[in-house]
């Protein structure tokens, strides 16, 4: 028990001290949280009223953060699977970080779950046991399985590695490779079950088709390593932890064939639907090219494509790819930007346009939702910072298990932390 | 007011399910109870001020999903509920719980031809169904005022690819004939136009109904009698039964409803009119707080052109098994295979 | 500086939390909030069906009106003012049902009672039924020589009584009653006739079970007879329209998109 109670305060110690630049980053995170707060009161106090959502687009910007966050949950998968299946040493290294990415956007998940419910107070209703649970009938219900199984999973392993770096031991495999192997199946079912959360409503034409879940894979692959690839540059730029170039490289090939996957799944649906142009495709018109003078998401669209298109070609050429100074990370932002779009807004609302009636809506997020949305994120993003200092300090041997010490010596020790500002994603 | 505790040490006559057993363990263990009490208190506190409508909120945040409840718990919440709602409106105020009929299969057929968009069925049932009136505005109907369309005979020889051939014709540039768009917010002096038809469009009651199948706490369920129903103290609020309806017939509690004493309907049900609460799903319910009692539904009552038809499917004399009789009928989105118990027809 | 930076904050603040102004001219609640509930409604026919609210029991109105257009939307009491309909031969089997109607007589213009001028000495009987310009009523029948029902083949004699301006008249020269218009109108109407028995054309309210009481619409209830080839319905003003989305303030997307709107 002693060992485990040093390592919550060895890790709080570590995580206290800093440089300026992450105590600034994480007071710029905790105040857009606190707004969220702010506006999370008003949303629970005086109900959903507060956003812009009506019965027409009863689904909006945080549902969009919901799917696009969940695919960036499973993209640990893209670090985990090279790491132990192809054995991937330099990946291996840093593996960690991507599963503590994963913890953070399911907690993010959780959050946008939390705005989108109409009625918080009785979540319960949802637990097996004391509520109804409508598992299997209930796709929203293999959902939470699967989401919080993962966030399960990851905790799990991401602390069992760690925790085992910090003892100085090795881990046990019996143990380990087991959850590990299972967090790789189960990466890809928390985006397929996403993606059959949508794709199995006919009422929603747009979504009706049996492309979606390869889709939300492929874009998943490449928001998600984009986001690891960026944070292992922050890292490799603020931090002594230094990331192989190997790793980064790999994830950047990922990244570039699943765009490319991605751009071919598009292509692929936007022929298919407006080649016939039954009314059935009336969604992705509105969403390309608006619908009887309604052209809210056009731009976000186009800009979507462009974002992807550059995203893919910049990756493809190794001289750019390998260039981790402006290209590399100018792609990755891309390819993130460009997914959230796509993904998110472009995804969720034009299902909603025209409803199955056919009445032609726009929907455009009320001040309180991009608060609360901005706020998520933040909380997220507060969360993984944390998270992988905590790790980086754990993989760098700043923070390890030393029986002799106690808390006073400590304070009173030489030892000086090193100053890193883990300022991920600050870009 | 009864407490929690009270209803948790109540005894039953029948014999409890799974469910409800693990339930009433759940409550029986004090920390766990503890742990829901601060959230119910909390939750009770997030939907409303009032002292008397936080203690009935209370009382109704630890009830179970109504299919569940015994016929004493059923009592307790309707009495619990009636209580409230005469207070809160200033009406003496009733919450039926009447079951399902035996031998009676409702169904519903609609004359399309006769229609005349005058929208009266859509405030017959507002009057008598409880919804919010403002901010949302709720309405269960949706009257849509479709385009006849026409031909041109200017386009005739007009079309795409011109010179080689024409392959779309010109005509196919417009509505030439009836598409799914229409008008949802016509305001024209008088109805019917020239050149439209109405088509008006609700809650279907599908035999195979999608919400129910989405829901993920079975908050909504089909009743024997066909009716699709919500037990809106136990809907959580995801809205997956909103996008998963082909017909678009359920509605949403944005906020805290907005619905004035004066036009407040007291003749209630559990499962029907009874006045809602923010954050729930809610659709027609053909008007069951009437027709469980014999009587017509509002929009039926209402239609003045009797296009709207109501009955019995099992009983052979019925007006609806009529129409299926006499008549050519159709279902709308008849490909979802949701088999709804909602019948167009026309002369 | 500060002064411009508090500007900043509370319009920011003020945007956030100050619900944008909902689009509701012209919707129910519009009416609700600055039109009364007309004290006389009427049912279906504008005009030929008027019903004065009052309550039935305390708390219970007998019909809820619309603030808009007057017309009823709900019956507290659905059999307020009826009476039964007597010797309908009712061919299903729903002869054992207490069928109800309300009276035509009390909605009509100039029944005081007709026979109170078409005595035959204030005003003559016709000689024959052949149509001649007509003196009176032109409020209902504005061109005699031109009825707009039976496209010239019928004229009013063929329905009204000329014995007994008090009735209609059956194919045999016997009374029928101005209650019960059906008979009349099901002489040429057969098949409507045929589908209003069995509850598929017209109207019924009450109680939807077999053996249940119904009140029973007559055909000029909802039909004008003297104009129906003109209107099968006369129209009018429909109830409000819905409010828009919360994001929409206009709905002028999705008006004409027909003849040559494109798309």
């Amino acid at each position: 028990m002693k060992p485990l109670i040093r390592f919550g305060l060895d890790s709080l110690m570590y995580l206290a001290r800093g440089s300026t630049i992450y105590y600034g980053w994480l007071m710029f995170l905790g105040f857009l949280t606190l707004l969220m707060f702010l506006g999370a009161y008003e949303q629970f106090t005086k109900g959903m009223i507060v956003t812009n959502y009506n019965d027409q687009v009863s689904w909006g910007l945080y549902e969009a953060q919901f799917v696009f966050l969940v695919g960036v949950a499973a993209a640990a998968v893209t670090v985990v699977f090279p790491s132990y299946v192809y054995h991937h040493k330099k990946m291996k290294e840093v593996v960690v970080i991507g599963e503590l990415l994963a913890v953070s956007a399911v907690l993010m998940v959780l959050i946008f779950i939390m705005f989108h419910m109409g009625r918080p107070d009785r979540l319960w209703h949802l637990f097996p046991v004391i509520g109804i649970f409508n598992w299997p009938h209930s796709m929203l219900t293999w959902d939470v399985v699967v989401l919080n199984g993962y966030l399960a999973l990851n905790l799990i392993c991401a602390f069992y590695y760690l925790y085992m770096k910090y003892l100085g031991r090795e881990v046990n495999k019996l143990f380990y490779m087991p959850l590990v192997y299972i967090s790789i199946v189960w990466a890809l079912s928390i985006h397929t079950v996403t993606a059959f959360l949508i794709n199995t409503m006919p009422s929603r034409p747009m979504w009706f088709h049996s492309a979606m879940p390869i889709k939300f894979i492929a874009t998943a692959f490449a928001a998600g390593p984009s986001l690891i690839i960026l944070s292992f540059l922050v890292i490799n730029k603020f931090t002594k932890l230094k990331i192989a170039h190997e790793a980064i490289e790999t994830l950047a090939q990922i990244v570039a064939w699943c765009l490319g996957i991605t751009i071919f799944l598009v292509l692929s649906e936007v022929v298919t639907e407006l080649y016939p142009s039954t009314e059935h495709s009336f969604s992705l018109q509105y969403l390309i090219f608006g619908k009887h003078g309604l052209t809210g998401l056009v731009i976000w669209y186009w800009s979507a494509m462009v974002l992807l298109l550059a995203a893919f070609f910049m990756l493809l050429t190794p001289s750019l790819r390998k260039n981790h100074g402006l290209w590399l990370p100018l792609a990755c932002a891309f390819t993130f930007v460009g997914v959230w779009i796509d993904k998110g807004m472009g995804l969720v609302v034009p299902a909603f346009i025209p409803s199955p009636i056919g009445e032609l809506s726009e929907y455009t997020p009320s001040a309180i939702e991009i608060v609360n949305t901005i706020g998520g994120w933040a909380a997220g993003l507060f969360i993984f910072t944390l998270l992988a200092k905590g790790a980086i300090g754990v993989l760098l041997g700043e923070v390890r298990y030393r029986e002799a010490t106690d808390l006073a010596s400590e304070f009173s020790s030489e030892w000086q932390p090193v100053v890193h500002s883990s300022e991920e994603i600050s870009k | 007011m009864p407490e929690p505790s009270d209803k948790d040490n109540k005894k039953q006559d029948a014999p409890p399910k799974t469910d409800e057993k693990s339930r009433r363990e759940f409550l029986g263990n004090a920390g766990l109870t503890v742990t829901a009490a601060a959230l119910s208190g909390a939750g009770a506190l997030l939907s409303g001020s009032d002292e008397a409508e936080a203690k009935a909120t209370w009382g109704e945040w630890f009830q179970k999903n109504y299919r569940l409840m015994s016929d004493d718990e059923k009592k307790e919440a309707v009495a619990r509920l009636e209580k409230r709602y005469t207070e809160e409106y200033g009406k003496k105020t009733v919450v039926d719980s009447a079951p399902a009929q035996e031998g009676v299969l409702f169904g519903y057929a609609l004359n399309i031809q006769k229609c005349i968009g005058c929208r009266r069925c859509v405030y017959a049932c507002v009057k008598e169904n409880n919804q919010s009136r403002d901010n949302p505005e709720i309405q269960w109907i949706r009257v849509v005022k479709m385009e006849k369309g026409n031909f041109l005979a200017e386009n005739m020889d007009k079309g795409y690819p011109d010179p080689a051939g024409i392959q779309v014709g010109g005509n196919a540039y417009q509505n030439s004939g009836v598409v799914l768009e229409g008008e949802h917010y016509y305001e024209p002096a008088q109805v019917p136009e020239k050149d439209y038809f109405y088509f008006p469009m609700q809650c279907m009651q599908c035999e195979k109904p999608p919400c129910v199948k989405v829901c993920p706490v079975r908050t909504t369920y089909r009743d024997p009698d066909g009716i699709v129903v919500i037990d809106y103290n136990w809907c959580i609020g995801c809205r997956m039964c909103i996008a998963a309806c082909p017909y678009w017939a359920r509605r949403f509690n944005w906020g805290e409803p907005n619905l004035p004493a004066e036009e407040m309907n007291p003749v209630t049900h559990y499962l029907g009119n009874r006045p809602r609460m923010r954050g729930v799903a809610e659709k027609c319910t053909f008007c069951l707080q009437r027709t469980r009692k014999g009587r017509y539904t509002a929009c039926v009552e209402v239609c003045p052109v009797g296009a709207r038809k109501f009955g019995n499917l099992l009983d052979p004399e019925s007006e609806v098994r009529k129409i299926l009789d006499k008549k050519k009928v159709f279902r709308l989105k008849a490909e979802l295979n949701t088999y709804p118990k909602f019948f167009y027809f026309i002369d | 500086m500060r002064k411009t930076a508090l500007a900043l904050l509370a319009s920011f603040t003020a945007v956030l939390f100050l619900a944008p102004p909902l689009h509701s001219e012209d919707t129910y609640i519009h009416y609700l909030d600055n039109k009364p509930e007309p004290a006389d409604c009427f049912e279906s026919r504008d005009g030929y069906t008027n019903v004065t609210r009052t309550e039935v029991e305390p708390g219970l109105p007998n019909v809820k009106c619309s603030n808009k257009t007057g017309g009823v939307l709900w019956w507290g009491d659905p059999f307020d003012g009826t009476e039964p309909m007597g010797d309908m031969p009712i061919e299903a089997d729903y002869t054992r049902e207490e069928a109800v109607v309300k009276p035509r007589t009390g909605q009509l213009k100039y029944y005081m009672p007709c026979t109170a001028c078409h005595d035959g000495n204030m005003v003559p009987y016709p000689r024959d039924k052949n149509p001649r310009p007509l003196a009176m009523h032109q409020d209902i029948v504005p061109d005699s020589m031109d009825l707009k029902h039976g496209r010239g083949a019928i004229w009013c004699l063929d329905c009204h009584n000329p014995r007994n301006r008090d009735t209609f008249i059956d194919h045999r020269g016997g009374e029928i009653s101005l209650n019960q218009p059906q008979r009349l109108c099901g002489k040429c109407h057969g098949e409507v006739y045929s589908d209003w028995r069995d509850g598929i054309h017209g109207k019924r309210i009450g109680s939807w079970e077999a053996g249940g009481k119904k009140r029973w619409w007559v055909c000029t209830e909802c039909h004008n007879p003297h104009t129906v080839q003109v209107n099968r319905f006369e129209p009018i003003v429909p109830e409000p329209r819905p409010q828009y989305p919360r994001t929409r303030t206009n709905a002028d997307h999705e008006r004409g998109h027909g003849a040559g709107a494109g798309h």
